[in-house]
């Protein structure tokens, strides 16, 4: 609570000094970020933006030019999202635009982004669809980029590297049951994963998708447990997870659970669930190990600014400031026309990895690129890298109540 | 001089119709256009809701129907966006027949209940038959109605004018007062021989014909379409803004949501503190004008010039 | 099979602790309360607050945050509800408007993420292929003693007695001296309560944030409607149906059409029986 006003004030603060100082000098860059400010998610791409600008004006900014920020609410509303983009592009004339969360949100805003010619950095919306706008119609839509999180068909490629490499390799598992929230991007992601696994070996014995506020999974893990799967992975990222894992937990389900859990990225997750979620593996984006020279800078510096660490839209926010500044010194101007062929030509090494862009504008992923680190919840709550192999820092554990059972 | 009131309609209409000229900022054009959209939902829900006292808790049911079949034949068949407006009313008008036979021999919380959970099952359609309907990320990327926004203030301001037009003469006519005496006492109006049913059948059908009408408006305008506009958070929404109006009026709903559509917008500088404040204005609203704001309001005007 | 028994039962008294409250203030002071589900998810915050925040135990706490509840249900009965009683819709009004400012107080106080409330009982009960938490069969046996409990104290009780003399006819019940503004405090508590303590013993194993106060909302309306506004039996038997035929469903065919059975089964009961399973108005 405390630290969150701190953090308002502290930015507040920043963009007053910013325009303070900017007076009577070269008009400073506005960014506008257009984002959930009541969710974990949306703070953390404003607290990260607003880092990563005084970062840059502490060294004399981008062109002579100071950086600033401002914030728009865009909930989880396509019309609260469209409505911020038109106070960003149309009232505060701002040069780019870095946000987003809710990818039925960012799909709403997207034609009013190329309508109003603004470059517009997507840091926290997974769908595939989302830069199929660019590959659609190129001269329209080359205003949208995505930095984070890297889409959701890449997002099944990690799994099912993590899949046949370390549960079918290593663990020796055949069976998978694969469960996920009623979710576009799930229903994307979903068929290529079976696809990908089956062809790895494994048996996928069923795919069950479940509504977002799901209360009950006992039917689920009933399903699940006569199907005689070994292994769990969720896809998971607006439902609720926390009860997932708490139900999991409480029926001392015999076989483990893992995959991609966006709640479960949270630091404080194992505290806020009554440290449930032990043994479960999640792929995360950001996670304090040095995954770059820049991963531990980043993360010490949130962590000391704003008193709680960074989710995947902080690190996304802080690296698309970087590359969009980085691309304005680059194009030597803030037009959109000159911005875009230089962010295209993008290579960056940022929080996650490198960061370059491909045809479509989308982030490129794999070994050498930003990638995935599946992490297990140890029982003490700490999170341990356990795949891919070449950063792995320890073994993978069972659950508790399966401990020594083998 | 006995009613110079009225002398501000068409000057509050003839400053709305010149803002464009005036204020150059495409950002408030569009919350405007969005604003009277929502007057058009708020006028057409009193139309049926407030005449007749049946509080109708899935008004989105109509406006989602509107908005989805526009998008779907937009988006998958191609058509001119300007089909959608009568194809959008239409598919609204029959899901009103279909759902008004049944269910409008109920009252109170009995109707308010049934379309609620007709709405709700139509949003949950959406997500199951994802394949078709695109899920809860929607339908994006439609066409708008005109390729400016001027355009689209201008279509959004005409359509509410003529809607709430529209409806105040119905409600005035004949067949309005016979809604009005449903709404104190139903068995009396049978028993003098009205046919009861046909009267609130049609009453439900214009209402839904206009929110579709909006419905369509509103997707081609975001560009887009949703789930969220077949949610009861959008019914209530449009049922706030109704009451702050002052029900049974249609001009003041619709002015009424004009008014609390634009609230949020003027309290972004807020920060997260801005929904917060919403609900406690709101508060403030429901408790010391529990009557509404804006037609008890026109009405001392009025009365005082006399 | 046992799974779903099992399993319906919890759901079912959820429900029915969610319902009696609803349709009991309805009855008794015709106040349809849609801060009803706001209560709940008051009830679940104020025992996250004390116990993990303040570092409270969890028995104090939980018995605190149900007695805390109770006195805000009494406080806005009082102050929003009463100077509205007037007009059915400015109350039905007023108390949407105190669920919105619910949700948005938590965002703010809590943030958005699921906050976590300790279980009573951490063990996990096995049998014959039945996975169950001791957590959730608390609940059930909550939620049994706290409705039996209500019927004891309406039926047994001369506040009980002028409460059900209330709902079952207000002007003669004024006439005959019954104080209707207490009463309606009364009653209030003790709905605010037990939707309370429906919170504070299933967030353990359900979530606790800002908008959990929505569907136990729209469950309890539909519940109530279904049973019959008003009658505390009918709710407990709309109840059993509803959390039986979800668990069913789930089981039988998937999660994904839980909720769409259970409203296409509400808007059938309003078709086909318009006032209810059991629709009279009267409390008992």
């Amino acid at each position: 609570m405390r630290d969150r006003h701190l953090a308002f004030i502290l930015y507040s603060g920043l963009v007053m000094a910013f325009t303070g100082a900017a007076y009577g000098e070269e008009p400073p860059i506005t960014i506008g970020v257009p984002t959930s400010v009541q969710l974990q998610v949306g703070r953390d791409s404003i607290d990260a933006t607003a880092l990563a600008i005084e970062e840059i004006n502490a060294k004399g900014g981008v062109l002579g030019r100071k950086l600033r920020m401002v914030v728009a609410d865009e909930t989880e509303n396509p019309q609260e999202g469209v409505a911020a983009i038109n106070k960003l592009t149309a009232d505060e004339h701002v040069d780019v635009l870095i946000g987003g969360y809710t990818s039925g949100v960012t799909l709403a805003q997207e034609p009013h982004i190329a309508d109003s010619k603004t470059v517009y950095i997507e840091v926290g919306a997974a769908s595939p669809s989302i830069t199929d706008f660019v590959r659609r119609n190129y001269a329209r839509y080359k205003y949208i980029f995505r930095v984070s999180p890297i889409n959701a068909a890449h997002q099944a490629e990690a799994l099912i590297d993590f899949g046949v490499g370390k549960l079918k390799g290593e663990a020796g598992v055949q069976k998978i049951a694969i469960i996920g929230e009623n979710a576009k991007w799930v229903q994307d992601l979903a068929p290529i994963l079976k696809t990908g696994l089956e062809k790895g070996g494994m048996t996928v014995t069923s795919v069950d998708l479940f509504d977002a506020d799901t209360s009950d999974f006992s039917p689920l893990f009933n399903k699940i447990k006569a199907s005689g799967a070994q292994y769990i992975m969720v896809v998971l990222s607006h439902a609720n997870s926390d009860v997932l894992v708490k139900q999991w937990y409480d029926a001392k389900l015999p076989i483990p659970i893992g995959g991609i859990d966006v709640k479960s990225q949270d630091s404080d997750f194992f505290t806020r669930i009554g440290g449930k979620a032990v043994s479960e593996t999640v792929a995360n984006n950001i996670i304090p190990v040095p995954m770059t020279p820049v991963t531990m800078p980043f993360w010490n510096n949130f962590v000391a600014h704003f008193k709680r660490p960074p989710v995947y839209t902080g690190a996304g926010s802080y690296d698309a400031v970087y590359i969009y500044a980085e691309a304005v010194a680059r194009a030597g101007d803030t037009a959109a026309d000159k911005v875009i062929p230089a962010l295209e030509k993008t290579h960056y090494v940022g929080t996650e990895g490198l960061c370059e862009f491909d045809a479509q504008h989308d982030i490129k992923f794999g070994p050498g690129y930003v990638s995935l680190a599946f992490a297990q919840w140890y029982p003490d709550g700490t999170r341990v890298i356990v795949w891919p192999k070449d950063i792995a820092k320890g073994a993978m554990m069972p659950p508790p109540w399966l401990a020594g059972k083998n | 001089m006995r009613s110079r009131p009225w002398i501000f309609v068409p000057l509050v209409l003839a400053a709305l119709a010149a803002l464009p000229v005036i204020v150059k900022s495409e950002y408030l054009l569009g919350i405007l256009s969005v604003c009277f959209i929502y007057g058009i939902w708020a006028a057409s829900w009193d139309f049926m809701s407030g005449l007749t006292g049946r509080e109708n808790f899935g008004h989105a049911l109509f406006i989602g129907a509107g908005a989805y079949t526009s998008a779907f034949l937009n988006a998958r068949f191609a058509l001119n966006p300007w089909w959608g407006l009568p194809a959008g009313a239409a598919m609204a008008v029959l899901l009103a027949l279909v759902i008004g036979f049944p269910t409008l021999r109920l009252r109170g919380p009995y109707f308010a209940l049934a379309m609620l959970a007709a709405a709700t099952i139509m949003q949950r359609l959406t997500l199951i038959f994802w394949q078709y309907s695109g899920g809860e990320e929607g339908i994006p990327g439609l066409d708008p109605l005109l390729n400016s926004k001027i355009g689209i203030y201008y279509l959004c301001l005409a359509a509410l004018v003529l809607t709430t037009a529209a409806l105040l003469l119905l409600a005035r006519s004949h067949g309005g007062l016979l809604l009005r005496g449903i709404r104190g006492d139903e068995a009396a109006c049978q028993a003098a021989g009205i046919d009861v049913t046909f009267y609130k059948i049609a009453a439900l059908v214009v209402s839904a014909a206009c929110a579709g009408m909006g419905g369509v408006l509103y997707a081609h305008y975001q560009e887009a379409v949703t789930p969220d506009v077949f949610s009861v958070a959008l019914s209530i929404s449009i049922i706030i803004m109704v009451y702050v109006g002052g029900i049974g009026t249609i001009y003041g709903p619709a002015v009424g949501a004009i008014l609390l559509a634009l609230l949020p917008e003027l309290l972004r500088g807020l920060g997260q503190y801005r929904l917060w404040a919403y609900s406690v204005v709101l508060i403030f609203i429901l408790f010391f004008a529990p009557g509404g704001l804006v037609a008890p309001l026109w009405r001392r005007a009025v009365g005082l010039a006399r | 099979m046992l799974n779903i028994l099992v399993y319906g039962a919890v759901t079912s008294a959820v429900y029915a602790m969610l319902a009696v409250g609803f349709t009991l203030i309805f009855g008794v002071a015709r106040v349809l309360n849609l801060a009803h589900g706001a209560f709940y998810g008051l009830g679940a915050y104020s025992c996250y607050l004390l116990t993990g925040r303040l570092g409270w135990p969890l028995l104090p706490a939980a018995l605190v945050a149900v007695l805390f509840v109770a006195a805000f249900g009494v406080a806005m009965e009082r102050f929003l509800v009463r100077p509205l009683r007037h007009s059915a819709l400015a109350v039905l009004m007023i108390t949407i408007a105190v669920g919105l400012l619910f949700e948005q107080a938590m965002y703010l106080l809590f943030g958005s993420e699921a906050r976590n409330v300790p279980a009573f009982s951490n063990a996990t009960w096995s049998y014959a292929g039945l996975d169950v938490s001791g957590q959730r069969l608390l609940t059930l046996g909550f939620g049994i003693v706290i409705i039996g409990l209500l019927w004891l104290f309406i039926n047994r009780t001369r506040l009980g007695s002028a409460i059900l003399a209330l709902s079952q006819d207000r002007e003669g019940a004024l006439y005959m001296g019954i104080p209707a503004d207490r009463i309606y405090a009364v009653v209030m508590a003790i709905s605010a309560a037990i939707a309370a303590a429906a919170g504070v013993l299933t967030a353990p194993f359900l979530t606790v944030q800002p908008t959990m106060d929505l569907l136990p909302m729209i469950k309890a309306f539909s519940i109530v409607i279904v049973g019959g506004l008003g009658s505390i039996p009918g709710s407990i038997l709309a109840a059993l149906l509803l959390g039986y035929s979800e668990t069913i469903v789930a089981y039988a065919v998937s999660p994904a059409w839980t909720e769409i059975v259970s409203l296409v089964a509400v808007l059938l009961t309003l078709i086909l029986r318009p006032a209810g399973l059991l629709g009279k108005r009267a409390a008992f």
